[in-house]
């Protein structure tokens, strides 16, 4: 029994140094490699597609060593960041998705491209400019653009085909896009088995119909030109995008799908839904799942605007401050790799998301890949389209994601009735409260 | 408890104090790894909390202090609000639910007829598995275009419900999820509990030839009555902090009527970054369970019958 105890003691205080021993997250490895962790938030499918393109960068040289770890959902992984930024245990680069810019920018823990970029004269023109000026600020650039996607309608074009619809021509405008949610929804009685439209209860789809009209979420110029203090999307932009969910729901065309991605896209499988709002990203997977043509098509915008592209979505990579040089270099080697055509043509081929560097769709795999999914290249179109403007950067808050929960609340109390202007006034109202507040923080 | 009666006839020897402070001593050094753990990951978060929920503070720490304008801030906003109607409801629907179908199960197999521990397994299993699986189990079911809830309905010619995408049906489905996840604990509490009573006690009963309500009003309840009572405290406890399926079902939607008081101190803390205020309303909560296990200790307890 003594014997089992000290054994226990033993291995107790073993667990003890190993957890304390754990291996700085950035050093140097035996053989005198410079070795970097980098951190993201692609999980299933694109973590393997991840994890190739860090192995073949690392047998591409033979000075740095990259070490992928996955972290989680986009959220989770910047909560984890923030608890060990500016330790030693930190990653040296790091994936953050599009609406943590400023928090990234405010943390003071990370360090802008625009230095390296500068000292050898990084030809940064290679690049899509409508994704890099997202992650631009005050005209420097702080983030390397990685993984971008933008919303689409996604519709079935054998319902289309069915109700009389041209399956070519999706709707472009809100009174087209009702007309053909009209024309497609089906009732048996007071069963409607079939409905036009959904709009997944995200707060992105909302801000992505705004700027679309060229519509600001919040003044400054979205926080562009000074600390943002107050909501801006609840004038008659804003509210024509709640009118319509309003308007189509009560129509009894609109279905309520709720905030989960993976409901809206079985419901749009299963044929309850036949158009939908989705990431460019899911479009790939759509295609392939669906047992009827799926057509996708630019996102729709009120009669008599002129449609003024999107926002990107998606995320970008960020380099921590406090690394020694070596590793500076590592990272902005790594950065480089991965924004080059091969690599980016991979990565669209594979994720659906889009190639950062537009020399990526030259490539051959991805011109075959388009040959088989046509619908890929509706998506890259829409954000060549894109205005760059404000509004189509995308606003610059650090309060984003509690703003997205107002407006979901928004959204989802007109299904129960509420007055579009009133329930869009009351998340403008909340959001003005916490900009408030945030702007109290340090 | 038996520590302490243990210790006390070492405090009365007064007639040799240094036996008596080694004693002294020595049951602390017993208490400390308890002691240890409990201030590590028990009483220093919880003073930690209580002092950030009067400052503004991130996730880094406290940068201004705020008085009370946190919990002027909670009190005011019709979230908050919403937060403990959602809460007060969900306890009231599962807690009730799940002791009654647990004890009704329970009744029904502790009789030793052969067989028996296939369905003692069976009604216990929900408490193998994780929150986390079950919720998304629950979830595909509930899924109003491929759910097997929806399909039945279908099939019945009933209306199809979208039990959580409507606020009037989503903290129902909740409930329903959580009381079937728990029931499968106060089941083996409940269990345990029976196969305590003597059995002569049943011998008796049946000899006088009572009907089976007036043994189990009489026999089988008063004797429970310390487990019902555990269970019932424990009960409402993880009602009050449930979380698991909440943020998997429902993330606090639609419209916040599932957004329970931990869910709601969770989404200030972690996505949006106001940890003073989510320290408040954690507070609030710690003072409603304190008071709630008080009140029933005071009242309930009384009905307890310890043999």
């Amino acid at each position: 029994m003594k014997k089992l105890l000290v054994g226990l003691s033993v291995l107790f205080v073993l667990f003890l140094t190993a957890c304390s021993g754990t291996e700085s997250a950035s050093g140097t490895t035996e053989d005198g490699k410079t070795e970097i962790i980098f951190w993201h938030a692609m999980g299933g499918e694109l973590e393997a597609s991840v994890n190739d393109i860090v192995d073949n960068y690392n047998n591409s040289q033979d000075k740095y060593t990259v070490k992928p770890v996955y972290q989680g959902s986009y959220e989770e992984s910047l909560t984890k960041l923030k608890t060990v930024a500016g330790t030693e245990d930190a990653p040296a680069v790091t994936q953050i998705f599009e609406a943590g810019t400023k928090q990234m920018i405010d943390s003071g823990n990370v360090q802008p491209v625009q230095k390296f970029i500068d000292e050898e004269n990084y030809d940064t023109s290679q690049w899509e400019e409508n994704i890099s000026s997202y992650y631009q600020v005050d005209s420097e650039q702080y983030s390397m653009p990685f993984n971008s996607s933008t919303p689409v309608l996604v519709y079935n074009k054998d319902a289309f085909e069915k109700a009389g619809l041209d399956p070519e021509n999706a709707p472009r405008t809100y009174s087209e896009l009702k007309d053909a949610a009209e024309k497609l929804t089906i009732k048996e009685g007071d069963q409607t088995s079939q409905y036009g439209l959904s709009i997944l209860n995200y707060g992105w789809f909302f801000e992505e119909l705004l700027a679309t009209q060229g519509g600001m979420y919040v003044d400054n110029e979205n926080g562009r030109d000074g600390e943002a203090t107050k909501a801006a999307f609840n004038d008659e932009k804003g509210q024509r995008v709640f009118e319509l969910i309003s308007d189509m729901h009560e129509a009894g065309t609109f279905y309520n799908v709720g905030q989960t991605w993976d409901d809206m896209r079985a419901a749009f499988q299963s044929k309850t839904i036949t158009m939908m709002l989705d990431s460019s990203a899911g479009v790939k997977g759509l295609v392939d799942n669906a047992d009827f043509e799926v057509g996708v098509a630019y996102l729709p915008h009120p009669d008599g605007v002129d449609p003024q592209g999107v926002v990107i979505g998606g995320a970008s990579l960020w380099m921590a401050k406090d690394i020694n040089e070596k590793q500076e270099q590592a990272s902005w080697d790594f950065m480089k790799y991965l924004s080059t055509p091969e690599v980016q043509a991979k990565w669209h081929v594979e994720s659906g998301y889009f190639a950062i560097n537009p020399a990526a769709y030259e490539e051959d795999i991805v011109k075959q890949e388009w040959e088989k999914y046509p619908q890929l290249k509706v998506t890259v179109d829409q954000l060549h389209d894109t205005v760059s403007s404000p509004a189509t950067q995308g606003a610059l808050i650090s309060i984003f994601p509690e703003a997205r929960q107002q407006i979901v609340t928004g959204m989802e109390s007109l299904y129960q009735g509420a007055d579009p202007k009133e329930a869009l006034d009351k998340a403008a109202a909340e959001v003005d409260t916490v900009l408030e507040k945030g702007s109290r923080s340090r | 408890m038996n520590a302490a009666r243990e210790l006390q006839p070492v405090q009365t020897e007064e007639q040799q104090p240094r036996k008596s402070r080694f004693a002294f001593l020595e049951g602390w050094l017993y208490l400390l790894p308890s002691i240890i753990l409990f201030s590590v990951f028990v009483f220093y978060p919880m003073f930690r909390t209580i002092y950030l929920s009067f400052f503004l503070a991130d996730q880094i720490g406290p940068f201004e202090f705020a008085g009370l304008e946190n919990y002027h801030y909670i009190l005011r906003s019709d979230s908050f609000q919403s937060s403990i109607k959602a809460t007060v409801l969900f306890v009231l629907f599962t807690v009730p639910a799940t002791i009654i179908l647990a004890l009704f199960l329970a009744l029904l197999t502790s009789e030793k007829i052969m067989g028996i521990g296939i369905f003692r397994t069976f009604f216990s299993s929900t408490m193998g598995m994780s929150v986390a699986a079950s919720s998304v189990i629950w979830m595909f079911m509930y899924n109003p275009s491929i759910g097997v809830f929806s399909k039945i309905a279908e099939w019945l010619g009933l209306p199809v419900i979208q039990w959580l995408q409507n606020p009037d049906y989503a903290l129902l489905a909740v409930s329903l999820s959580t009381i079937w996840m728990s029931t499968g604990f106060a089941y083996l509490i409940l269990l345990g509990g029976l196969q305590n009573i003597d059995p002569h006690l049943y011998e008796n009963a049946r000899v006088a030839g009572v009907s089976y309500f007036y043994q189990l009003r009489r026999i089988t309840l008063p004797m429970l009555s310390p487990t019902l009572f555990f269970i019932i405290t424990v009960s409402f406890i993880n009602a009050f902090q449930t979380f698991g399926q909440i943020d998997i079902l429902t993330k606090g939607g639609p419209v916040e009527s599932t957004n329970v008081i931990v869910y709601s101190i969770y989404k200030d803390a972690f996505i949006n970054n106001d940890v003073g205020s989510a320290s408040a309303q954690a507070v609030i909560l710690f003072f409603c369970v304190l008071v709630l296990t008080v009140l029933q200790f005071k009242l309930g307890e009384k009905k307890v019958h310890y043999r």
